[in-house]
C-alpha cells in the first residue's frame, strides 16, 4: 500500500509542478487562456462534486450561483466601485443567492433537489435577461478588470490554479472532517440522522453554504478571465454541463472535476473547430461514461489500476480490506423509493 | 439521490488526501514565493509577447499577401441557422468571384461559438493569439458580438460585424476597430418605419417589441420616427425573451385599437409563432400590421408560406428589389442551396466580403486601422443592400426599404415599396446629442 | 383591459395554453409516478415528435395521420432508449436521470442535422383554420381544438389508470414493486411500456402543439422547463396534478401578461416557489 501512497504523492506533485509550469512551457497565450478556462470549470465542477458527492445533493443551479456573483462583480464595476469593493459585492451577491437556494432546497432531498436548484437558476437566469436596469439584459456587462497585479494573462493563471489548489484542499479537509462525516450520513440515511438526533435541514444548508460560496468565487474568476457577463452564463445548459463534468471525472473523487472540465472544455473549444457535431459527440461520451466507466474516468481508472495489481500480487491484506468496503455498486436503490 | 461512489476508495482516498494535502499546501505557499520574485515575471513576458508578435509578423508573404480571416459564428445550438446562414453568404461571395482581390488572397478560418459569448472570446483568442488572424468577422449576437469586440480592440485587431444590431457597437462603446459592415443598428433600421406609417396617414399605434436592448432600440426608431412626423403611440407592450405565446399580447394588440400595430422580433421562432397567434384571432384584414426585418425574414416566409402574402416589414434588406446585384446575389445563393432565397443573415455576409474585396482591390494589402480606415473610405453605389456608405463611427449609412410579401415565379420575396436612402443611425440628431441621452429602456424610448 | 369580450379572449388563452402544457406534463408525471426518474430528455422528444409530425402533415394534409406516425415514431426511438440505455442503470435514480440529460444533447443535436434549424409551425392544410365567432368575441379553432385533445387525452389517461387492468397493475407498481413481482407480473416491461407511453404523449405534444408554437432548436428546454413547472407545483406522478397545474399556469400568465407586464417572467415561477415552500411535494403529490 505504501507504493501506491507514494505513487500517488508523486503524481499530486506532479500534477501541481505540471499545473503551476505550464505558461513556461513554450504555450501560446491561447492555450494558457484555455488553461484558465479549464481550471475555472473545474473549480465550479468541484463544488458541485462535493454537494453531490458527500452530501447527495445533485444541484443544477451552480451555474447560476456562478453568474449571480459575476453580475455583483459587473454591476460594481459599472457604478465605478473599486476592484475590493467588487469583490466584495460580487461574493455578497453569491452568497446572498446562495443562502436563497440554500433555504428553498434543504427541506428536499434526491430528485425534488435537483428540480428546486434547476428551477431556481431558471428564476436567475430570468432575472439576467429581464432586470436589464441592472444587468443590461442580453447584451450583458463588458469593460470589468481584474486587479492589476492578475493583469498579465500568465499571472492570472497562476492566480488560478492557486486557487484550484486551494478550492481542492478546502473541500478536501471540509469532506474529512465530522461534519463531512455527518454530511455523508446525512446522504446514506436522512432517518438514521434524524433518529440520531441532528437536525438534517441544517446539514444541508451549511454544505450548500460552503458550496455556494465557492461557486460564487468561482463565478468572480470567470468574470476576470473574460471580462464579460451574460445571461448565457447562467443558463440551466450551464449548469448540466457542470454535471456532466463531474460525471466524466467521476463523482465524489478528488481529480474527478479536472479531468471532467478539461474534456468538456476541450470538446467544447477545439474539438467544435473541426467537428460539427460536437454537442452529440459530448452526449454520447456522456452517455457510454455513465454505461461503462460509472464512477467516471478518474474512479475507474483507480479500480482498473487495484484489479490489476490485486491480479499481479494475489488477495493480499489490504485488498481484502477493500472487498469489506465494496458496496453493492450494482445495487445502489435510493433511500428516495417509498 | 444517492451517489454511485463506493466508500471503498474512501480508505485509499483518505491515504492520498492526506499527501495531497501535504503537497497542496505546499503549492498554496509555493506560487507565492515562486511567483513574487522576478524569476518568473521575466520569464513568461517573452513566452507572452512572442504570439502577439506573430500576429502581426506573418502577415506579409507571397505577392501580394495573404489576408487572414477569422470568422465566428454560432453553427449549433439554437442559433444555428442564422449562424450558418452569415456563414454562407461569407463563402458565397467568395465562391463566385474567387478568394482573392487586388492580388490579395483571401483566406477564412471559420470558428464555431454556438451562440455563448464565452465561446465567442475563447475562438476569438484562438483566431488572433494561434492563427494570427488579420480580422475577426462576426460573431452574430448582440452579447457575443459586444464581448468579442471588447477583446479584438484590447488586441488591435479589426473586428468586422455583418449582422449584429446592438445600437452600442457604433455608438457608446464604438473604437477605431469596430465595424458594422452588412446592417444597421436597431433604432436605425426601424426608424424610417415610423415615417412612413405617419406618412400613410396612421394617426395612433401600438408596439410590441422583445423586452431587451434589440425590442427597445427597435421600437424607439420607429416610435421617434411616427411621433415626429404627428402620429402617437398609445400603446407599447413588452414581451419577455423566450415567449412563444403569443396570443395574450395579440389580445392586447386588438384591445389597443390602434390604426397600425409594430411589432418586433429578433428573428427565428418567434415571427411565425406572433402571426399564427394574429391570423388566428382574425386579425389580417382587420389590423394594418408592420414588422421589423427580422420578424418578416425568409425564416418566416418559409414557415408560414402563402399565408402571410401581402404582409409588410421595415429592413435595410429586400430581396425582391430589381437590382442586378441583388438577382446576382440570388441566384447565386439559390444555385447553391437548394433554391432558397437568402435572408438578411446571408446578406449580412455577402455584404461584408464584397465591402473586403472592395477594399483590398483599391488600396492592396491592408490591416490594422488601415484596414478599418480604408473601409471608412470606402463606399457602394449598388451592393446588395443598396447605397451604402460608412460613417465615422463606423457603422453603415444606406438604404431601408418598405416591404411587401409578393409571389413571383412561385416563390415569396419581400418587395420594397418605398426606399428611404442615406439613413444614418442619429435620427435626425448630432451624434454627441444622441449619445448623451440614457441607453433606450422600457421608461426611456427618446 | 377589462371588457368581456378581453377578458373571455384572455380565459381562453389561458385555457388553451394550459391545455398545452397539460399535454406536455402528462407524459413526464406518469413516467415519474412509476418509475421515479425525471425523464429530461422529455422536451427532446417532444422536438423530435413536432418535427416529424410537421413533416407527415405537409406531406398527406392530414392531422390526424401526423400525430399517429410521429407518436409511434418517437415511441420507437424511446424504446430503443429504454433497451438499449436505461436497462442497465435501472433502479439507480441519479445515473438515470443524467443518461436521459446525455440522450437530450444527442437527440437535440440529431433534429438540428436533420431538420435544420429554421422554425417550423404546421402546415395550414392540416390545421384547422379559420375561428368561431360570438357576438364581439372572435377565437381559433385550432386554440379550442387543442383544449378539446387535452381534455380527452386527460380522461382517457384517468379512465386507464382507475378502470383496466394494466392501469391497475401501474397503480400496484407506483405502490409497491416487490409485491407486484411477486405476483407474477413482469415490472420490467411495464416500466418499459410506461416509458413509451410517456415519449408518444410528448410527441403528441409536439404535434399538436406545433400548430401554436413552432418547433426550433431550443424549443427542448423550454418545453423541459414548462413541464417541470407544471409538474412541481401538481405534484410528480400525479395526472390530476398536472392537470390543476397546467390550467393554474397557463390562466394565471395569460392574466398577468396583460395586467401586470413587467412580471411576466415571474408569473411561472412564483407560484411554483410558492407551493415549494409551504408544500414540497406539490398540491397533489405524496410525501416521499
Amino acid at each position: 500500500m505504501t507504493r501506491a501512497q507514494k505513487l500517488n504523492v508523486v503524481g499530486f506533485a506532479a500534477l501541481i509542478v505540471l499545473l503551476f509550469a505550464f505558461p513556461y512551457l513554450g504555450t501560446s497565450g491561447y492555450q494558457v487562456s484555455l488553461a484558465s478556462t479549464v481550471l475555472i470549470a473545474a473549480i465550479l465542477a468541484a463544488t458541485v462534486n462535493f454537494l453531490a458527492g458527500d452530501g447527495g445533493m445533485g444541484s443544477l443551479g451552480h451555474g447560476a450561483i456562478a453568474a449571480a456573483a459575476a453580475y455583483g462583480a459587473g454591476w460594481s464595476s459599472l457604478q465605478g466601485h473599486s476592484i475590493t469593493m467588487q469583490v466584495v459585492v460580487a461574493m455578497g451577491t453569491g452568497i446572498v443567492v446562495t443562502l436563497a437556494y440554500g433555504l428553498l432546497s434543504m427541506r428536499t432531498n434526491g430528485i425534488y433537489f435537483l428540480m428546486v436548484t434547476l428551477a431556481v437558476g431558471m428564476v436567475i437566469y430570468g432575472l439576467a435577461y429581464r432586470l436589464s436596469s441592472v444587468t443590461r439584459g442580453e447584451n450583458g456587462i463588458t469593460g470589468i478588470q481584474r486587479p492589476e497585479m492578475l493583469a498579465e494573462p500568465w499571472a492570472f493563471y497562476l492566480f488560478v490554479v492557486a486557487s484550484f489548489l486551494v478550492v481542492t484542499l478546502v473541500l478536501l479537509v471540509v469532506s474529512r472532517s465530522p461534519f463531512g462525516a455527518g454530511l455523508r450520513g446525512v446522504r446514506d440515511s436522512e432517518s438514521r440522522m434524524r433518529s440520531l438526533g441532528y437536525y438534517v435541514p441544517a446539514f444541508k444548508l451549511v454544505a450548500f453554504m460552503i458550496s455556494g460560496t465557492i461557486a460564487s468565487y468561482a463565478g468572480l474568476l470567470s468574470v476576470w478571465h473574460t471580462h464579460f457577463v451574460s445571461p448565457s452564463s447562467a443558463e440551466v445548459h450551464r449548469s448540466v454541463l457542470l454535471f456532466v463534468m463531474v460525471i466524466l471525472g467521476g463523482l465524489g473523487t478528488t481529480l474527478g472535476p479536472l479531468v471532467g472540465a478539461t474534456i468538456v472544455v476541450l470538446v467544447e473549444n477545439v474539438v467544435s473547430n473541426s467537428m460539427e457535431r460536437w454537442p452529440t459527440l459530448l452526449g454520447v461520451i456522456f452517455v457510454l461514461a455513465i454505461l461503462f466507466a460509472r464512477a467516471g474516468l478518474v474512479g475507474s481508472t483507480a479500480k482498473l489500476v487495484r484489479r490489476m495489481r490485486q491480479r499481479r500480487a494475489g488477495a493480499g491484506p489490504d485488498d481484502a480490506a477493500e472487498l469489506t468496503d465494496v458496496p453493492p455498486t450494482s445495487g445502489t436503490t435510493t433511500s428516495v423509493r417509498p | 439521490m444517492k451517489s454511485t461512489t463506493t466508500s471503498a476508495h474512501r480508505r485509499l482516498g483518505a491515504l492520498m488526501s492526506l499527501g495531497a494535502a501535504a503537497a497542496l499546501v505546499l503549492a498554496a505557499c509555493a506560487p507565492a514565493s515562486s511567483s513574487d520574485p522576478t524569476t518568473p515575471a521575466s520569464d513568461p513576458t517573452t513566452s507572452d509577447a512572442a504570439p502577439s508578435d506573430d500576429a502581426n509578423g506573418e502577415t506579409p508573404a507571397g505577392e501580394g499577401g495573404t489576408l487572414k480571416v477569422g470568422y465566428i459564428s454560432p453553427i449549433t445550438g439554437n442559433f444555428a441557422i442564422a449562424g450558418q446562414e452569415m456563414v454562407d453568404g461569407w463563402n458565397l461571395f467568395w465562391e463566385i468571384n474567387g478568394s482573392e482581390a487586388g492580388g490579395v488572397t483571401v483566406e477564412t478560418i471559420v470558428e464555431d461559438d454556438a451562440g455563448n459569448p464565452e465561446l465567442s472570446l475563447t475562438k476569438a483568442r484562438k483566431l488572433v493569439e494561434s492563427d494570427g488572424v488579420d480580422v475577426v468577422v462576426g460573431p452574430l449576437l448582440a452579447n457575443t458580438a459586444l464581448a468579442t469586440a471588447a477583446y479584438t480592440s484590447s488586441v488591435g485587431v479589426p473586428n468586422l460585424h455583418p449582422v449584429a444590431a446592438a445600437d452600442d457597437l457604433t455608438q457608446r462603446e464604438a473604437n477605431d476597430l469596430t465595424l458594422r459592415t452588412g446592417s444597421m443598428s436597431g433604432s436605425q433600421m426601424n426608424y424610417p418605419g415610423g415615417v412612413w406609417a405617419a406618412e400613410e396617414g396612421h394617426k395612433t399605434a401600438v408596439t410590441l417589441c422583445p423586452d431587451y436592448a434589440f425590442g427597445w432600440e427597435s421600437c424607439a426608431g420607429f416610435k421617434q420616427g411616427f411621433e415626429q412626423n404627428g402620429g402617437e403611440v398609445v400603446s407599447q407592450i413588452w414581451y419577455p425573451n423566450g415567449t412563444s405565446d403569443f396570443a395574450t399580447y395579440v389580445s392586447q394588440i386588438q384591445a389597443a385599437n390602434a390604426d397600425i400595430a409594430f411589432v418586433v422580433t429578433a428573428g427565428g421562432a418567434p415571427g411565425p409563432d406572433f402571426l399564427r397567434s394574429f391570423m388566428g384571432l382574425g386579425l389580417t384584414d382587420s389590423q394594418d400590421l408592420v414588422m421589423n426585418c427580422c420578424g418578416m425574414d425568409q425564416a418566416t416566409l418559409r414557415a408560414l408560406g402563402d399565408e402571410v402574402l401581402g404582409f409588410k416589414s421595415i429592413s435595410y434588406w429586400a430581396e425582391g428589389r430589381q437590382s442586378p446585384v441583388v438577382e446576382e446575389f440570388n441566384n447565386a445563393y439559390a444555385e447553391r442551396y437548394e433554391g432558397k432565397i437568402p435572408s438578411a443573415n446571408v446578406a449580412g455576409g455577402y455584404m461584408t466580403a464584397s465591402l473586403v474585396a472592395k477594399v483590398l482591390e483599391e488600396n492592396g494589402l491592408v490591416t490594422g486601422e488601415d484596414l478599418v480606415a480604408a473601409i471608412g473610405d470606402a463606399s457602394f453605389e449598388d451592393s446588395v443592400l443598396g447605397k451604402v456608405s460608412w460613417d465615422e463611427y463606423n457603422n453603415t449609412v444606406g438604404s431601408v426599404y418598405i416591404r411587401e410579401v409578393q409571389e413571383r415565379d412561385g416563390k415569396l420575396y419581400n418587395v420594397p415599396i418605398r426606399e428611404f436612402n442615406d439613413v444614418d443611425q442619429w435620427l435626425g440628431l448630432d451624434p454627441d446629442e444622441a449619445m448623451a441621452r440614457e441607453t433606450y429602456s422600457q421608461s426611456f424610448q427618446g | 383591459m377589462f371588457e368581456p369580450v378581453f377578458l373571455a379572449q384572455q380565459a381562453l388563452n389561458g385555457l388553451s395554453f394550459g391545455a398545452l402544457l397539460f399535454l406536455l406534463a402528462s407524459g413526464l408525471t406518469l413516467v415519474f409516478g412509476l418509475q421515479r426518474i425525471v425523464n429530461l430528455a422529455h422536451g427532446a422528444f417532444y422536438m423530435l415528435g413536432g418535427y416529424i409530425g410537421i413533416i407527415i402533415a405537409t406531406m398527406t394534409g392530414n392531422l390526424l395521420l401526423a400525430a399517429i406516425v410521429s407518436m409511434i415514431a418517437v415511441g420507437v426511438t424511446a424504446l430503443v432508449v429504454e433497451l438499449g440505455l436505461l436497462r442497465f442503470v435501472r433502479g439507480q435514480e441519479m445515473p438515470e436521470v443524467l443518461l436521459t440529460i446525455g440522450v437530450m444533447f444527442v437527440v437535440a443535436d440529431l433534429c438540428l442535422a436533420f431538420f435544420g434549424g429554421d422554425p417550423k409551425t404546421l402546415p395550414a392544410q392540416a390545421s384547422i383554420q379559420g375561428a368561431f365567432q360570438l357576438g364581439g368575441l372572435t377565437y381559433p379553432w385550432y386554440r379550442l381544438f387543442v383544449i378539446a385533445v387535452a381534455v380527452a387525452v386527460g380522461i382517457a389517461l384517468a379512465l386507464i389508470q382507475s378502470k383496466t387492468r394494466v392501469g391497475a397493475v401501474v397503480r400496484a407498481g407506483v405502490d409497491d414493486r416487490e409485491i407486484i413481482s411477486a405476483m407474477g407480473v413482469n415490472i420490467s416491461w411495464v416500466f418499459t411500456g410506461m416509458f413509451v407511453v410517456g415519449a408518444a404523449l410528448a410527441a403528441l405534444g409536439g404535434t399538436i402543439g406545433s400548430g401554436v408554437l413552432s418547433i426550433r432548436p431550443g424549443i427542448q428546454n423550454d418545453v423541459l422547463l414548462y413541464a417541470l413547472v407544471v409538474i412541481i407545483i401538481g405534484g410528480l406522478g400525479s395526472i390530476k396534478g398536472a392537470a390543476v397545474g397546467a390550467v393554474l399556469i397557463g390562466v394565471i400568465d395569460a392574466f398577468a401578461k396583460a395586467w401586470i407586464p413587467e412580471f411576466a417572467y415571474f408569473t411561472i415561477f412564483a407560484p411554483m416557489a410558492l407551493v415549494l415552500v409551504f408544500r414540497p411535494t406539490g398540491l397533489f403529490g405524496r410525501t416521499a
